[in-house]
């Protein structure tokens, strides 16, 4: 590789940081770039609902600090939206009207919160948190509340709700099992969850749903299904999360549910590479497609797409088959592996 | 001078008309909704009525093109959206131009008083076979041109794919049977149950009509061929929807599995969760991008817990006892097409079979025309029709065919589109002569109330029910339309593209003030303007003051919000409302 390369990432997580820390390691010459639209340096995002409840400090979320990416000749652009890319003339479109040239990409940008279809009319009354930024004015909301409505479609609202109990919120639970994030959930499982919300005082409504969200001066009312009303100052919808492509649709390279990519980590196109939860594989062992979730699938797809680029062929092996364990509930997945 | 008015540009006080194919090209080009719209609707008119709250004038605009504005507006495919300028990626999302259009049927007085144009009687009569939108189209314009027609259909209701196909939770009924009876009180005659090459020949209708349309669409289903077809509990997309809009309660059990990923569909699936199954899937082969259907089609399917399922192929039906009881699939990947099109095609992957389990299988994957059901003298191609290059004639002399049955299956637009160009092809076989032509319009204006601030107002999505609403009836509609407030909002989002700015360069100062309130570049310092290569103009710009010929707007980056026009110290900036007419030849 020469001086002339300006490798680029998009997305400042574990998989777009291995990356760059694999490229650095094999590639002393080239320009390397990571893009992200987050404006905190990369830190832990499993950390963010304690921080939330206010159980740490911001300054034990960070992962690596700027300086660390000058010392290895590493450009963070922190706070850059990528609105576009032209596979074809190997060009990035950012919002603030730059344009980057690149001679090869990895795409890592994680994921977003998802949100219910069934949920979207009410969307403006909805608190959802993936990043630092979305936090930061949260955690001030958090302390001001007294009554807190969790609506739980993953695993994360579990231990998030207990992170609230802790910091003596009343709390509520509206779990959305039908639509649960990223496993389904049987029936023992469910009964187990309720028994172990209930046990730290934890308002729970099981087998019901949002009719209606109404909003009167700071305060929320959510009429639901079983015709309760649940009063709230805040309402936090977890439902998990989907990869963010949304800026890669229409620029040709192929999606699904995320960036489709093969056992190489390459997309449809030459030189472009994802990793992380944002890319969607074949696995042939599921016989399905699958996106992978978690910090140490990210890191391996990390520096496999990193080796690849600069021209290995490593081959992303569909992680085995393990026993999960969170918040008490045991899930047998093949592709989750822990934060 | 010529006495025909339109063949060279005449001024008549301020107005002028134009039939120059430059003139031509630059309307398609500016106004790129109307352009899109395969009927050719005037859509910037349309909008700015709403915006008056001439809302029963917006209808008639919309009228004159497509004659059956409520229904298009509720089920219309919207590829004038796609070309909105105003969805550019700088600039927001598209105007609702369905929605609107809807608007104006909903709002405009329910004794709206309708005004056709029309020609004195030619004494010559003409046969449409099948009075689906295509044929509703033509018959309507025949009628207006003076020529005596009826309709054979081979139903019990007129409407085709409308009546048959499309639902009522997205077609109310009563729209429908409105619109097609303010076509048939033209003095058309229809003739139901009147199945041409079962209990009619087309010989005989030829023998008693000067000319004769086909437009029966098309009504054969394209099959899987595939182990399991013809299990009980199979059925294919259109015969689905027949017995769905026939008020049929068919039993389809809990888990439906739809096969096919277009309008047609989504419309079985929508319909099976009307009936109560608890899990319905829309298998594809390849993903949602290549969905032939917009995305708020995909939001309501979604919205009403349809789960999409891509990259799969379809290997067999697994039955048990000649039912249905599974579907085996194949996972797929995208691949380069091996078309001359190019693009991107489904790949089987080996070794990737899994089942899923089915109690009902709806399978829509298109359908084809029919025309040897019709007749064995109409040539053919496979199932397709063979006609004169860009002409709707067949084989079979004064027989001629438009929408579908012609094209493959297409949308309601193009077929309404393809029904009145058919009309007039037939009126100028009759009368010897063609009667109208599309001309291009220039009006001189002052300027628009439009303001900066209406570029920012957010797009209005339709009001609908909400979801357990939606269930308590099967043919409850889901949209509920826009009222009279949020239709003035949403109109006054259109950049109204057929107002062309121009720059009078013989009275420019050079201040370049117009330049510094620009909200894009589409003001610009050019060079000279290079006519060789395009109609319309290439502008060939400069930086360099000592090189500037001329400050031009740039049309095609133009938003018309009219601010270089406020600010201009010398009044040298122009407004012309320019607008693709149909010009009746006979004055």
């Amino acid at each position: 590789m020469s001086a002339k390369d300006h490798f680029i990432i998009i997305g400042n997580g574990p998989a777009g940081n291995n990356a760059a820390e694999v490229l650095r390691e094999n590639d002393k010459k080239a320009r390397i770039s990571i893009i992200s639209t987050e404006s905190f340096s990369f830190y832990y995002r499993h950390r963010l609902k304690d921080f939330i409840s206010g159980r740490i400090p911001a300054e034990d979320l960070v992962v690596k600090h700027y300086s660390e990416y000058k010392d290895k000749n590493i450009r963070l652009r922190l706070g850059q939206f990528v609105e576009k890319i032209d596979p074809e003339k190997k060009i990035l479109y950012l919002k603030h009207m730059e344009k980057i040239n690149y001679t090869k990409l990895i795409i890592a940008t994680g994921g977003s919160p998802r949100i219910l279809p069934s949920l979207t009319i009410f969307q403006d009354y909805l608190t959802m948190f993936s990043t630092y930024s979305d936090t930061v004015g949260l955690r001030h909301r958090i302390e001001k509340a007294k009554e807190i409505v969790v609506l739980g479609g993953d695993l994360t609202s579990f231990s998030f709700v207990k992170s609230l109990v802790k910091a003596c919120k009343k709390v509520s639970f509206l779990l959305f099992n039908d639509a649960f994030w990223p496993i389904s959930l049987t029936s023992e499982m469910i009964l187990k969850i309720e028994e172990n919300l209930k046990s730290h005082n934890v308002a729970t409504f099981f087998n019901d749903s949002v009719e209606m969200i109404k909003k009167s001066k700071s305060k929320y009312t959510i009429e639901t299904k079983q015709n309760n009303k649940i009063k709230s100052d805040i309402i936090i919808s977890l439902m998990g999360m989907i990869p963010n492509i949304r800026f890669i649709l229409g620029s040709s390279i192929d999606t699904d549910r995320g960036v489709l990519v093969d056992a190489y980590l390459r997309t449809n196109f030459k030189d472009i590479y994802a990793a992380g939860d944002c890319a969607q594989i074949y696995n042939p062992i599921l016989k399905n497609y699958w996106v992978s979730i978690g910090w140490m699938n990210a890191e391996e797809q990390g520096k496999i797409a990193a080796l690849n680029l600069l021209g290995d062929s490593k081959i992303i092996e569909p992680p085995k088959e393990e026993i999960f364990e969170y918040e008490g509930i045991k899930v047998n997945t093949s592709w989750w592996k822990k934060f | 001078m010529n006495n025909n008015p339109i063949k060279e540009k005449v001024r008549t006080n301020t107005i002028l008309y134009s039939k120059d194919p430059r003139d031509l090209s630059a309307i398609a080009k500016n106004i790129p909704c109307q352009n899109a719209c395969p009927a050719n609707t005037n859509i910037p008119g349309y909008i700015r009525c709403i915006y008056e709250k001439r809302y029963g004038r917006s209808y008639d605009l919309n009228r004159m093109y497509n004659v059956l504005p409520g229904v298009l507006g509720r089920i219309c495919s919207r590829p004038c959206e796609l070309m909105c300028r105003h969805g550019d990626s700088d600039l927001g999302e598209p105007v609702s131009i369905c929605y609107l259009k809807r608007s104006a049927a909903d709002l405009k007085s329910p004794m709206h008083r309708i005004k056709e144009n029309l020609y004195e009687s030619s004494g010559k009569k003409v046969a449409v076979i099948g009075a689906g939108p295509s044929g509703l189209a033509a018959a309507r314009e025949l009628s207006l041109l003076g020529h005596k027609v009826k309709i054979f259909e081979g139903n019990g209701k007129h409407g085709g794919m409308l009546m048959y196909g499309i639902p009522e939770f997205r077609l109310p009924r009563d729209i429908l049977n409105i619109e097609v009876e303010n076509i048939l009180r033209l003095g058309i005659d229809i003739e139901y149950n009147a199945k041409v090459g079962d209990n009619i020949t087309l010989d005989s209708i030829l023998k008693k009509f000067d000319s004769v349309i086909l437009t029966t669409g098309c009504s054969l289903p394209n099959q899987m061929r595939v182990e399991g077809e013809d299990l009980e509990g199979v059925y294919n997309g259109l015969e689905f929807m027949k017995m769905i809009n026939d008020g049929e309660k068919p039993e389809i059990g809990d888990k439906v599995i739809i096969i096919g990923d277009g309008f047609t569909a989504m419309d079985c699936a929508r319909a099976a969760a009307r009936l109560g199954a608890k899990d319905v899937k829309v298998n594809m082969r390849k993903t949602e991008e290549f969905m032939p259907i917009d995305e708020k089609e995909k939001f309501e399917v979604k919205y009403e817990k349809v789960k999409f399922y891509s990259l799969v192929d379809t290997q067999r039906i697994i039955g048990e006892n000649g039912k249905v009881k599974e579907i085996e699939f194949l996972r797929n990947r995208l691949i380069d097409s091996a078309t001359a099109s190019g693009g991107r095609a489904a790949e089987q992957i080996e070794n990737s079979e899994f089942t899923l389990e089915a109690e009902t299988v709806i399978i829509a994957i298109g359908q084809q025309p029919d025309p040897t059901s019709i007749s064995s003298k109409i040539k053919t191609d496979g199932n397709w029709i063979k006609h004169k290059k860009d002409s709707f004639q067949t084989s079979v002399k004064k027989l001629f065919a438009a929408g579908d049955c012609l094209t493959g299956a297409s949308n309601v637009i193009s077929a309404i589109a393809a029904g009145r160009k058919c009309a007039h092809e037939v009126d100028n076989v009759l009368t010897g002569k063609a009667r109208k032509d599309n001309v291009v319009r220039f009006e001189m204006i002052n300027s628009t109330d439009r303001q900066r601030s209406f570029d920012f107002i957010e797009k209005i999505e339709i009001p609908s029910l909400k979801f357990q609403d939606r269930f308590k009836s099967r043919i409850s509609e889901v949209e509920t339309g826009y009222d009279g407030n949020i239709a003035y909002e949403e109109a006054k989002r259109c950049y109204l593209c057929n107002l062309k700015y121009e720059i009078d360069v013989s009275r420019c100062i050079y201040c370049s003030a117009c330049i510094d309130v620009a909200p894009r570049d589409c003001i610009k310092m050019v060079e000279k303007i290079d006519l060789k290569k395009d109609p319309s103009g290439k502008l060939i710009e400069t930086q360099d003051w000592n090189k500037v010929t001329g400050i031009v707007i740039d049309t095609s980056r133009c938003i018309r919000c009219g601010v270089c026009y406020e600010v201009c110290p010398m009044d040298c900036i122009y407004v012309t409302k320019t607008e693709l007419i149909e010009y009746d030849l006979e004055g």
